[in-house]
Protein backbone atom coordinates (compact mmCIF):
# COMPACT_ATOMS: atom_id res chain seq x y z
CA UNK A 1 0.00 0.00 0.00
CA UNK A 2 1.58 3.38 -1.00
CA UNK A 3 2.13 6.69 1.47
CA UNK A 4 -0.69 8.75 -0.04
CA UNK A 5 -3.17 5.75 0.77
CA UNK A 6 -2.06 5.23 4.53
CA UNK A 7 -2.18 8.80 4.58
CA UNK A 8 -6.05 8.71 3.44
CA UNK A 9 -6.42 5.63 5.36
CA UNK A 10 -5.48 7.90 8.41
CA UNK A 11 -6.63 11.17 7.51
CA UNK A 12 -10.52 8.80 7.54
CA UNK A 13 -9.66 6.97 10.49
CA UNK A 14 -8.60 9.46 13.26
CA UNK A 15 -11.43 11.63 13.49
CA UNK A 16 -13.65 8.07 13.67
CA UNK A 17 -11.62 6.80 16.71
CA UNK A 18 -12.09 10.38 18.13
CA UNK A 19 -15.94 9.66 17.16
CA UNK A 20 -16.15 6.53 19.22
CA UNK A 21 -18.91 5.63 21.93
CA UNK A 22 -19.52 2.79 24.32
CA UNK A 23 -22.01 0.71 23.13
CA UNK A 24 -24.34 -0.49 25.47
CA UNK A 25 -23.30 -3.58 27.79
CA UNK A 26 -24.38 -6.73 28.93
CA UNK A 27 -26.13 -4.66 31.66
CA UNK A 28 -28.15 -2.32 29.40
CA UNK A 29 -31.25 -3.79 30.31
CA UNK A 30 -31.66 -2.36 33.69
CA UNK A 31 -29.52 0.41 32.77
CA UNK A 32 -31.77 4.02 32.52
CA UNK A 33 -29.81 5.62 29.83
CA UNK A 34 -31.04 2.92 27.89
CA UNK A 35 -34.37 3.62 25.98
CA UNK A 36 -35.79 0.64 23.79
CA UNK A 37 -38.70 1.62 21.07
CA UNK A 38 -41.26 -0.61 19.61
CA UNK A 39 -41.75 0.69 15.89
CA UNK A 40 -44.66 -0.94 14.08
CA UNK A 41 -46.41 0.93 11.19
CA UNK A 42 -48.96 2.64 13.07
CA UNK A 43 -47.48 3.13 17.07
CA UNK A 44 -44.10 4.14 18.29
CA UNK A 45 -43.97 2.70 21.41
CA UNK A 46 -41.14 3.86 23.96
CA UNK A 47 -40.11 2.03 27.18
CA UNK A 48 -39.83 5.31 29.05
CA UNK A 49 -40.30 9.08 28.51
CA UNK A 50 -37.56 10.23 30.67
CA UNK A 51 -33.76 9.65 31.03
CA UNK A 52 -30.78 10.80 32.95
CA UNK A 53 -28.18 13.06 31.31
CA UNK A 54 -25.81 11.77 29.42
CA UNK A 55 -24.84 9.34 26.50
CA UNK A 56 -28.88 7.51 25.96
CA UNK A 57 -29.09 5.27 23.62
CA UNK A 58 -32.18 4.30 22.05
CA UNK A 59 -32.40 0.58 20.27
CA UNK A 60 -35.43 1.04 17.60
CA UNK A 61 -37.19 -2.67 16.68
CA UNK A 62 -39.14 -2.32 13.64
CA UNK A 63 -42.09 -4.50 14.28
CA UNK A 64 -43.97 -3.70 11.42
CA UNK A 65 -43.86 -4.38 7.57
CA UNK A 66 -42.58 -1.18 6.05
CA UNK A 67 -39.21 0.68 6.77
CA UNK A 68 -39.51 2.98 9.76
CA UNK A 69 -36.82 5.89 10.78
CA UNK A 70 -36.02 6.86 14.47
CA UNK A 71 -35.82 10.75 15.06
CA UNK A 72 -34.99 12.61 18.56
CA UNK A 73 -35.79 16.24 17.83
CA UNK A 74 -35.43 18.94 19.86
CA UNK A 75 -38.53 20.79 22.03
CA UNK A 76 -39.24 22.96 18.75
CA UNK A 77 -40.26 19.36 17.02
CA UNK A 78 -37.78 20.67 14.06
CA UNK A 79 -34.18 20.48 15.06
CA UNK A 80 -32.47 16.85 14.66
CA UNK A 81 -30.45 15.61 17.25
CA UNK A 82 -30.07 12.12 16.26
CA UNK A 83 -31.84 10.10 13.88
CA UNK A 84 -31.51 6.34 12.67
CA UNK A 85 -32.95 5.34 9.22
CA UNK A 86 -32.85 2.09 7.05
CA UNK A 87 -34.91 -0.17 10.12
CA UNK A 88 -36.29 -2.30 7.71
CA UNK A 89 -38.90 -5.14 9.00
CA UNK A 90 -37.69 -7.33 12.19
CA UNK A 91 -34.41 -5.49 12.16
CA UNK A 92 -33.53 -3.78 15.42
CA UNK A 93 -30.88 -0.08 15.31
CA UNK A 94 -29.47 1.65 17.66
CA UNK A 95 -29.10 5.47 17.97
CA UNK A 96 -26.76 6.83 20.43
CA UNK A 97 -26.76 10.68 21.58
CA UNK A 98 -25.59 12.83 24.01
CA UNK A 99 -28.01 14.83 25.62
CA UNK A 100 -28.39 17.50 28.29
CA UNK A 101 -31.09 18.49 30.33
CA UNK A 102 -33.88 19.37 28.46
CA UNK A 103 -36.98 18.48 26.71
CA UNK A 104 -37.34 16.82 23.70
CA UNK A 105 -39.47 14.77 21.18
CA UNK A 106 -39.19 11.16 19.83
CA UNK A 107 -40.61 10.30 16.37
CA UNK A 108 -40.92 7.30 14.69
CA UNK A 109 -41.64 7.59 10.61
CA UNK A 110 -43.21 4.38 9.19
CA UNK A 111 -42.75 4.52 5.40
CA UNK A 112 -39.82 7.32 5.49
CA UNK A 113 -42.85 9.81 5.38
CA UNK A 114 -44.96 12.83 7.46
CA UNK A 115 -44.55 13.95 10.66
CA UNK A 116 -43.82 10.80 12.29
CA UNK A 117 -45.46 9.43 15.35
CA UNK A 118 -44.14 11.83 17.95
CA UNK A 119 -44.24 11.85 21.71
CA UNK A 120 -42.62 14.20 24.18
CA UNK A 121 -39.02 13.10 25.74
CA UNK A 122 -37.91 14.78 29.14
CA UNK A 123 -33.96 14.46 29.95
CA UNK A 124 -33.16 15.06 33.70
CA UNK A 125 -30.37 15.79 35.71
CA UNK A 126 -27.72 13.32 36.28
CA UNK A 127 -28.26 10.99 38.35
CA UNK A 128 -24.67 10.96 39.82
CA UNK A 129 -23.10 8.34 37.72
CA UNK B 1 -38.90 -8.68 3.34
CA UNK B 2 -39.77 -6.15 0.26
CA UNK B 3 -38.99 -3.08 2.21
CA UNK B 4 -35.70 -4.63 3.42
CA UNK B 5 -35.12 -5.46 -0.58
CA UNK B 6 -35.63 -2.36 -1.84
CA UNK B 7 -33.21 -0.97 1.36
CA UNK B 8 -30.41 -3.74 -0.21
CA UNK B 9 -31.50 -2.74 -4.09
CA UNK B 10 -30.96 1.19 -3.26
CA UNK B 11 -28.22 0.68 -1.10
CA UNK B 12 -26.53 -1.51 -4.09
CA UNK B 13 -27.58 0.52 -6.79
CA UNK B 14 -25.38 3.70 -5.42
CA UNK B 15 -22.55 2.07 -5.12
CA UNK B 16 -23.00 0.04 -8.18
CA UNK B 17 -23.10 2.61 -10.79
CA UNK B 18 -19.82 4.49 -10.93
CA UNK B 19 -17.97 1.16 -11.19
CA UNK B 20 -20.08 -0.29 -13.97
CA UNK B 21 -19.04 3.09 -15.95
CA UNK B 22 -15.74 2.75 -14.79
CA UNK B 23 -15.16 -1.07 -16.16
CA UNK B 24 -17.38 -0.46 -19.06
CA UNK B 25 -14.76 2.62 -20.24
CA UNK B 26 -11.93 0.70 -19.59
CA UNK B 27 -13.31 -2.59 -21.44
CA UNK B 28 -14.48 -0.94 -24.08
CA UNK B 29 -11.38 1.32 -24.70
CA UNK B 30 -9.36 -1.96 -24.16
CA UNK B 31 -7.58 -1.10 -21.07
CA UNK B 32 -8.60 -4.02 -19.41
CA UNK B 33 -5.08 -4.54 -17.54
CA UNK B 34 -6.07 -1.22 -15.51
CA UNK B 35 -9.58 -3.42 -14.11
CA UNK B 36 -7.88 -4.76 -11.56
CA UNK B 37 -6.91 -1.59 -9.77
CA UNK B 38 -10.63 -1.11 -10.01
CA UNK B 39 -11.70 -4.55 -8.42
CA UNK B 40 -8.98 -3.67 -6.01
CA UNK B 41 -10.77 -0.45 -4.90
CA UNK B 42 -14.26 -2.29 -4.56
CA UNK B 43 -12.65 -5.00 -2.30
CA UNK B 44 -10.84 -2.18 -0.02
CA UNK B 45 -14.38 -0.42 0.32
CA UNK B 46 -16.40 -3.51 0.99
CA UNK B 47 -13.92 -4.80 3.66
CA UNK B 48 -13.06 -1.60 5.30
CA UNK B 49 -17.11 -1.02 5.20
CA UNK B 50 -17.85 -4.63 6.80
CA UNK B 51 -15.22 -4.85 9.54
CA UNK B 52 -15.39 -1.41 10.53
CA UNK B 53 -19.44 -2.07 10.80
CA UNK B 54 -18.89 -5.03 12.63
CA UNK B 55 -16.77 -3.30 15.31
CA UNK B 56 -19.28 -0.47 15.68
CA UNK B 57 -22.01 -3.76 15.92
CA UNK B 58 -20.39 -6.35 17.81
CA UNK B 59 -17.47 -4.71 19.71
CA UNK B 60 -17.35 -2.55 22.97
CA UNK B 61 -18.00 0.70 20.94
CA UNK B 62 -20.98 2.29 18.84
CA UNK B 63 -20.37 5.65 16.86
CA UNK B 64 -22.28 8.83 17.71
CA UNK B 65 -25.14 9.80 15.30
CA UNK B 66 -23.48 12.90 14.30
CA UNK B 67 -20.10 11.29 13.82
CA UNK B 68 -21.75 8.67 11.34
CA UNK B 69 -23.33 11.38 9.32
CA UNK B 70 -20.13 13.25 9.54
CA UNK B 71 -18.54 10.33 7.43
CA UNK B 72 -21.16 9.73 5.28
CA UNK B 73 -21.29 13.52 3.94
CA UNK B 74 -17.53 13.67 4.03
CA UNK B 75 -16.70 10.44 2.04
CA UNK B 76 -19.86 11.67 -0.30
CA UNK B 77 -18.49 14.82 -1.60
CA UNK B 78 -15.04 13.43 -1.53
CA UNK B 79 -16.44 10.56 -4.03
CA UNK B 80 -17.72 13.47 -6.16
CA UNK B 81 -14.39 15.01 -6.25
CA UNK B 82 -13.47 11.37 -7.91
CA UNK B 83 -16.27 11.13 -10.07
CA UNK B 84 -16.03 14.47 -11.67
CA UNK B 85 -12.20 13.80 -11.71
CA UNK B 86 -12.99 10.28 -13.98
CA UNK B 87 -15.29 12.03 -16.28
CA UNK B 88 -13.01 14.58 -17.25
CA UNK B 89 -10.21 11.76 -17.59
CA UNK B 90 -12.25 9.21 -19.38
CA UNK B 91 -13.27 12.50 -21.47
CA UNK B 92 -9.35 13.34 -22.29
CA UNK B 93 -8.42 9.70 -22.87
CA UNK B 94 -10.54 9.60 -25.79
CA UNK B 95 -9.30 11.96 -27.57
CA UNK B 96 -6.10 10.31 -27.82
CA UNK B 97 -7.27 6.75 -29.05
CA UNK B 98 -6.68 6.45 -32.36
CA UNK B 99 -3.02 7.81 -32.93
CA UNK B 100 0.00 7.83 -31.83
CA UNK B 101 -1.05 10.08 -28.84
CA UNK B 102 -2.66 6.85 -26.86
CA UNK B 103 0.88 5.31 -25.02
CA UNK B 104 1.01 9.50 -24.24
CA UNK B 105 -2.62 8.79 -22.51
CA UNK B 106 -1.86 5.62 -21.17
CA UNK B 107 1.32 6.18 -19.85
CA UNK B 108 -0.76 9.58 -18.04
CA UNK B 109 -3.09 6.36 -16.83
CA UNK B 110 -0.36 4.56 -15.35
CA UNK B 111 0.31 7.96 -12.96
CA UNK B 112 -3.43 7.99 -12.08
CA UNK B 113 -3.65 4.12 -11.01
CA UNK B 114 -4.36 5.09 -7.34
CA UNK B 115 -6.16 7.51 -8.43
CA UNK B 116 -8.66 4.84 -9.99
CA UNK B 117 -8.30 2.63 -7.20
CA UNK B 118 -9.56 5.54 -4.95
CA UNK B 119 -12.76 6.50 -7.40
CA UNK B 120 -13.53 2.75 -6.55
CA UNK B 121 -12.81 3.00 -2.87
CA UNK B 122 -15.19 6.55 -2.53
CA UNK B 123 -18.28 5.54 -4.83
CA UNK B 124 -18.54 2.14 -2.95
CA UNK B 125 -17.33 3.06 1.01
CA UNK B 126 -19.39 6.13 0.73
CA UNK B 127 -22.10 4.67 1.73
CA UNK B 128 -20.78 1.45 2.99
CA UNK B 129 -20.56 1.88 6.62
CA UNK B 130 -24.56 2.65 6.62
CA UNK B 131 -25.29 0.21 4.58
CA UNK B 132 -22.90 -2.77 6.48
CA UNK B 133 -24.51 -1.42 9.82
CA UNK B 134 -27.63 -2.48 8.51
CA UNK B 135 -26.58 -5.98 7.22
CA UNK B 136 -25.07 -6.11 10.60
CA UNK B 137 -28.36 -5.54 11.90
CA UNK B 138 -30.53 -7.82 9.85
CA UNK B 139 -27.75 -10.37 11.00
CA UNK B 140 -28.24 -9.41 14.43
CA UNK B 141 -32.26 -9.97 13.42
CA UNK B 142 -31.50 -13.68 12.64
CA UNK B 143 -29.46 -14.78 14.95
CA UNK B 144 -30.81 -12.94 18.42
CA UNK B 145 -32.90 -14.64 21.27
CA UNK B 146 -36.44 -13.66 21.39
CA UNK B 147 -37.62 -11.14 22.89
CA UNK B 148 -41.21 -10.32 23.51
CA UNK B 149 -42.70 -9.34 20.07
CA UNK B 150 -38.93 -10.16 18.36
CA UNK B 151 -38.46 -13.55 16.97
CA UNK B 152 -35.89 -14.32 15.04
CA UNK B 153 -36.00 -13.91 11.57
CA UNK B 154 -33.75 -14.18 8.23
CA UNK B 155 -36.16 -12.46 6.28
CA UNK B 156 -34.69 -9.16 6.48
CA UNK B 157 -30.72 -10.64 5.59
CA UNK B 158 -32.56 -12.29 2.63
CA UNK B 159 -34.37 -9.25 1.59
CA UNK B 160 -31.37 -7.47 1.89
CA UNK B 161 -28.99 -9.64 -0.14
CA UNK B 162 -31.52 -10.41 -3.00
CA UNK B 163 -31.62 -6.06 -3.26
CA UNK B 164 -28.36 -6.35 -3.43
CA UNK B 165 -27.81 -9.01 -5.93
CA UNK B 166 -30.56 -7.05 -8.20
CA UNK B 167 -28.35 -4.04 -7.80
CA UNK B 168 -25.21 -6.21 -9.54
CA UNK B 169 -27.81 -7.49 -12.13
CA UNK B 170 -28.93 -4.00 -13.10
CA UNK B 171 -25.23 -2.71 -12.86
CA UNK B 172 -24.65 -5.96 -15.44
CA UNK B 173 -26.83 -4.60 -17.81
CA UNK B 174 -25.89 -1.17 -17.59
CA UNK B 175 -22.84 -2.31 -18.31
CA UNK B 176 -23.96 -4.57 -21.38
CA UNK B 177 -25.43 -1.71 -22.91
CA UNK B 178 -22.95 0.95 -22.37
CA UNK B 179 -20.37 -1.74 -24.37
CA UNK B 180 -23.28 -2.08 -27.39
CA UNK B 181 -23.14 1.77 -27.84
CA UNK B 182 -20.36 3.30 -30.22
CA UNK B 183 -17.77 4.83 -28.43
CA UNK B 184 -18.99 8.88 -29.34
CA UNK B 185 -22.41 7.76 -27.62
CA UNK B 186 -20.91 5.84 -25.10
CA UNK B 187 -18.87 9.07 -23.64
CA UNK B 188 -21.80 12.02 -24.26
CA UNK B 189 -24.06 9.79 -22.68
CA UNK B 190 -22.19 8.28 -19.49
CA UNK B 191 -20.57 11.19 -19.07
CA UNK B 192 -23.66 13.47 -18.61
CA UNK B 193 -25.10 10.30 -16.67
CA UNK B 194 -22.33 10.29 -14.21
CA UNK B 195 -22.44 14.06 -13.64
CA UNK B 196 -26.23 13.50 -12.85
CA UNK B 197 -25.48 10.88 -10.48
CA UNK B 198 -22.21 12.94 -9.22
CA UNK B 199 -25.02 16.04 -8.24
CA UNK B 200 -27.18 14.06 -6.65
CA UNK B 201 -24.08 12.29 -4.48
CA UNK B 202 -22.92 16.07 -3.83
CA UNK B 203 -26.80 17.10 -2.66
CA UNK B 204 -26.80 13.69 -0.02
CA UNK B 205 -23.52 14.67 1.35
CA UNK B 206 -24.24 18.10 2.70
CA UNK B 207 -27.81 16.63 3.63
CA UNK B 208 -25.40 14.56 5.97
CA UNK B 209 -23.77 17.16 7.13
CA UNK B 210 -26.82 19.20 7.77
CA UNK B 211 -27.67 16.29 9.69
CA UNK B 212 -25.10 16.23 11.48
CA UNK B 213 -24.93 19.74 12.54
CA UNK B 214 -22.14 21.12 10.16
CA UNK B 215 -23.95 23.16 8.22
CA UNK B 216 -26.75 24.91 8.51
CA UNK B 217 -30.67 24.88 6.58
CA UNK B 218 -31.98 21.43 7.44
CA UNK B 219 -35.49 22.83 8.04
CA UNK B 220 -35.25 25.12 5.06
CA UNK B 221 -37.09 22.84 2.73
CA UNK B 222 -36.97 23.37 -1.26
CA UNK B 223 -39.30 21.38 -1.83
CA UNK B 224 -41.14 18.12 -0.58
CA UNK B 225 -43.09 15.92 -2.73
CA UNK B 226 -42.67 13.03 -0.43
CA UNK B 227 -47.19 13.23 -0.06
CA UNK B 228 -46.73 12.32 -4.23
CA UNK B 229 -43.86 10.47 -4.40
CA UNK B 230 -44.06 7.61 -1.54
CA UNK B 231 -40.31 7.06 -0.59
CA UNK B 232 -41.42 3.43 0.52
CA UNK B 233 -42.09 2.83 -3.54
CA UNK B 234 -39.87 1.09 -5.78
CA UNK B 235 -39.90 4.10 -8.68
CA UNK B 236 -38.69 6.48 -5.60
CA UNK B 237 -35.98 3.76 -4.56
CA UNK B 238 -34.70 3.66 -8.25
CA UNK B 239 -34.73 7.84 -8.83
CA UNK B 240 -32.97 7.88 -4.94
CA UNK B 241 -30.52 4.96 -5.46
CA UNK B 242 -29.37 6.18 -8.88
CA UNK B 243 -29.59 10.06 -8.84
CA UNK B 244 -29.87 10.35 -5.05
CA UNK B 245 -33.45 12.17 -5.76
CA UNK B 246 -34.66 13.03 -2.11
CA UNK B 247 -38.53 13.81 -2.24
CA UNK B 248 -37.93 16.01 0.58
CA UNK B 249 -34.97 18.28 -0.91
CA UNK B 250 -33.45 21.34 0.93
CA UNK B 251 -32.31 24.57 0.13
CA UNK B 252 -28.71 24.33 0.36
CA UNK B 253 -29.05 20.61 -1.83
CA UNK B 254 -30.84 22.31 -4.52
CA UNK B 255 -28.79 25.45 -4.78
CA UNK B 256 -25.49 23.16 -4.71
CA UNK B 257 -26.97 20.73 -7.31
CA UNK B 258 -27.81 22.97 -9.84
CA UNK B 259 -24.26 25.11 -8.99
CA UNK B 260 -22.62 21.63 -9.69
CA UNK B 261 -24.75 19.93 -12.95
CA UNK B 262 -24.65 23.84 -14.52
CA UNK B 263 -21.10 24.57 -15.58
CA UNK B 264 -19.53 21.00 -15.02
CA UNK B 265 -22.36 19.67 -17.22
CA UNK B 266 -21.17 22.71 -19.66
CA UNK B 267 -17.80 21.91 -19.23
CA UNK B 268 -17.94 18.72 -20.62
CA UNK B 269 -20.37 18.86 -23.41
CA UNK B 270 -18.23 21.71 -24.77
CA UNK B 271 -15.03 19.08 -24.32
CA UNK B 272 -16.78 16.46 -26.17
CA UNK B 273 -18.13 18.79 -28.78
CA UNK B 274 -14.38 19.71 -29.77
CA UNK B 275 -13.41 16.10 -30.01
CA UNK B 276 -11.63 15.28 -33.34
CA UNK B 277 -14.14 12.95 -35.16
CA UNK B 278 -11.60 10.82 -37.07
CA UNK B 279 -9.87 8.84 -33.41
CA UNK B 280 -13.83 7.93 -32.80
CA UNK B 281 -14.28 6.51 -36.02
CA UNK B 282 -11.20 4.48 -35.89
CA UNK B 283 -11.62 3.24 -32.40
CA UNK B 284 -15.38 2.52 -33.22
CA UNK B 285 -14.23 -0.02 -36.36
CA UNK B 286 -11.35 -1.65 -33.07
Amino acid sequence: MSRRTLLVLAAVAAPLLAACTQNAGPAAEADTRSITISASDDACEVSAAEAPAGRVTFTVTNTGSQVNEFYLLGDDGARILGEVENIGPGVARQLVVTLPVGRYETACKPGMTGDGLRAGFTVTGSDGR
Amino acid sequence: MFANYLIGLREGLEAALVVTILVAYLVKTDRRRLLPRVWGGVVVAVAVSLAFGAALTYGPRGLTFEAQELIGGTLSILAVGFVTWMVFWMARAARGLGGELRGAVDRAADGTRWSLVLVAVFAVGREGLETALFLWAATNAATREAVGATVPTWEPLLGAFLGLLTAVVIGYLIYAGALSLNLGRFFTWTGAFLILVAAGVLAYGLHDLQEAGSLPGLDRVLFDVSATVDPTSWYAVLLKGVFNFSPRTTWLEGVAWVLYVGPVLAAYLLLMRHRPARPVATAARA
